[in-house]
């Protein structure tokens, strides 16, 4: 008895995700509304679910290109992404990648969709204490031998566009800038600040120090190879500005 | 009469992120609220943060959107862990989801589908209830859904599905007033016969709502004001069941929050209007 239910929920289940009619068959037909009509309307609701939460969790992106656009976008990732989350909030997760793959020609979609994602991920990223200049007195000088990472809320995002200008702009609802490929590549810093998600662009050198961090690097391991990078002045001047930045962020958590 | 449920806590509002503000500003004229249990299943950050504060001031009720106990496959015992994780955070007055169905098969729709009405289904359902009450540690309530098409397989009404599930099951009911009325309009039975079936001491909580009329059929669409003929249903229900703990579920066009208050305040009234004479 269970499987015939089964097997009615799977024909009804692909009338609603993948329009077959024989879902038709299931249901009583009548002259009012009829059957396909009623149907319908659980296929609406399964692709506005999905296109709304895109364009919620998607918001420069969708201000960037449009609603008509946008909308585009959204039902090609629906007919090509049919949702296997049980929670609604993680079905754009594949978006940025999407879009990679079929607009390569306007990097900065999916540029700018990996923005938007950072930013909700650092919405509601794990609240792991962070360490902060309070932590690491009571640490006292073994700190520095401790392997740290970046918070669970922070994401270093590479991109080629000139994006960090784009969203921005769009999140002030100004005109936003012509697009442009960056002369070298760039990193985007996008983590939790208290309750607020942020970002803000990042110089080489700070980049690549804090992803030896994010790979469990300690700050002694970071300032061998900075020292080795830069010399020893350098270093430490470069050293002393970030960490104290660092910890003001809450970026810094012990990765063990 | 009734040891079934808890005692009315009043009347209350589906929380919502734009009235956090609010709520978290000065005293609000609210009893309890309802939160939705997936929008806190997250790791943490502000939705986690603001509850907590929310909490702190105001009883809440955990409603889900996704347990699917009308699925025939086994439970998603990740998200019941995770269900119960927030209830452990929250320690809600209590929790409820919805007689249907989410997808199959590794599938979601997000969406509250429907059920046929007969006999393997119902077994489904119960078997199901009783799975994710032990895991609970606690009765569960279910809330009847809107609905846009009937089985061919259905064999009784959903108001005598609801009372057999409930009586074998062992669980309480969400009355979603509006949803009565929607599901009437589209598939056109009387809501009085409707409240009749219902077993009084298992209702715990209603709903009430707006929703879109199209003509020809009615969608649940949570985006407009309570519309008289579900206000004139919500006092059937109310003479019908007495007291029963109430509030207004807004989803879309999210008005302010005085306005919403104002609807919840008619729903007060009106409760009142009619249990006068009862105990008067």
């Amino acid at each position: 008895m269970a499987e015939a239910l089964r097997d009615m929920q799977a024909r009804f289940l692909a009338g609603v995700i993948a329009n077959d009619a024989a879902a038709e068959a299931l249901i009583v037909d009548d002259n009012r509304v009829g059957a396909a009509k009623r149907l319908a309307i659980y296929r609406n609701n399964y692709r506005s679910s999905l296109t709304g939460v895109l364009a919620d969790h998607y918001e420069r992106l969708h201000a960037y290109v449009g609603d008509e656009q946008f909308d585009n976008l959204a039902e090609a990732y629906v007919d090509a992404h049919p949702s296997h989350t049980r929670n609604l909030r993680y079905y754009g997760e594949k978006f940025a990648a999407f879009l990679a793959q079929h607009y390569p020609d306007d990097g900065e979609l999916a540029e700018l969709a990996a923005l938007d994602w950072a930013l909700r991920h650092a919405f509601d990223a794990a609240d792991t204490a962070p360490l902060d200049a309070a932590a690491v007195g009571e640490l006292g000088d073994a700190w520095i031998e401790r392997r740290l990472t970046l918070h669970p809320s922070a994401t270093l995002l590479p991109v080629r566009h000139n994006v960090a200008a784009l969203w921005s702009s769009l999140d002030a609802d100004e005109e936003p800038p012509e697009v442009e490929a960056l002369p070298d590549a760039a990193t985007l810093l996008i983590w939790r600040d208290g309750t607020q998600s942020r970002f803000r662009s990042l110089m080489a050198d700070e980049a690549a120090a804090l992803a030896l961090l994010a790979d469990g690097a300690s700050f002694t391991d970071l300032s061998a190879a900075l020292i080795e990078a830069e010399g020893e002045a350098a270093a430490m001047e470069a050293l002393a500005a970030w960490l104290g930045r660092w910890l003001a962020d809450e970026l810094l958590v012990l990765a063990d | 009469m009734d040891s079934k449920t808890a005692p009315s806590p009043g009347f209350g509002l589906g929380l919502r992120p734009e009235h956090y503000g609010e709520f978290l500003g000065q005293p609000q004229p609210v009893d309890w609220l309802e939160i939705i249990s997936e929008n806190y299943m997250v790791p943490g950050g502000k939705p986690l943060a603001m509850l907590d504060r929310v909490r702190a001031d105001y009883p809440v009720v955990m409603h889900g959107v996704s347990l699917s106990i009308g699925s025939a496959e086994p439970l998603d015992h990740d998200y019941l862990r995770d269900l119960k994780v927030l209830a452990g955070r929250v320690e809600p007055l209590w929790i409820s989801d919805h007689l249907c169905w989410t997808g199959i098969n590794a599938h979601n729709t997000h969406d509250l589908l429907p059920l046929p009405y007969d006999a393997p289904a119902l077994d489904c359902v119960v078997d199901n209830i009783g799975r994710v009450q032990d895991f609970l540690g606690r009765r569960i309530l279910i809330e009847n859904p809107s609905s846009y098409v009937t089985f061919r397989s259905s064999d009784r009404s959903e108001w005598d599905f609801l009372a057999e599930m409930a009586e074998r099951a062992d669980c309480l009911l969400l009355l979603d007033v509006n949803n009565i009325y929607v599901s009437a309009r589209n598939h056109g039975f009387d809501p009085q016969d409707y409240l009749a079936g219902l077993p009084a001491d298992r209702i715990q909580q209603i709903h009430l709502a707006g929703h879109s009329d199209m003509g020809d059929y009615v969608i649940d669409t949570h985006d407009a004001d309570v519309c008289d003929a579900v206000w004139d249903l919500y006092g059937d229900a109310v003479r019908m069941f007495g007291p029963v703990a109430t509030m207004i579920e807004r989803d879309d066009h999210i008005p302010p929050l005085p306005d919403v208050i104002a609807e919840l305040d008619r729903a007060r009234a009106l409760a009142a209007q009619v249990l006068e004479p009862v105990h008067g």
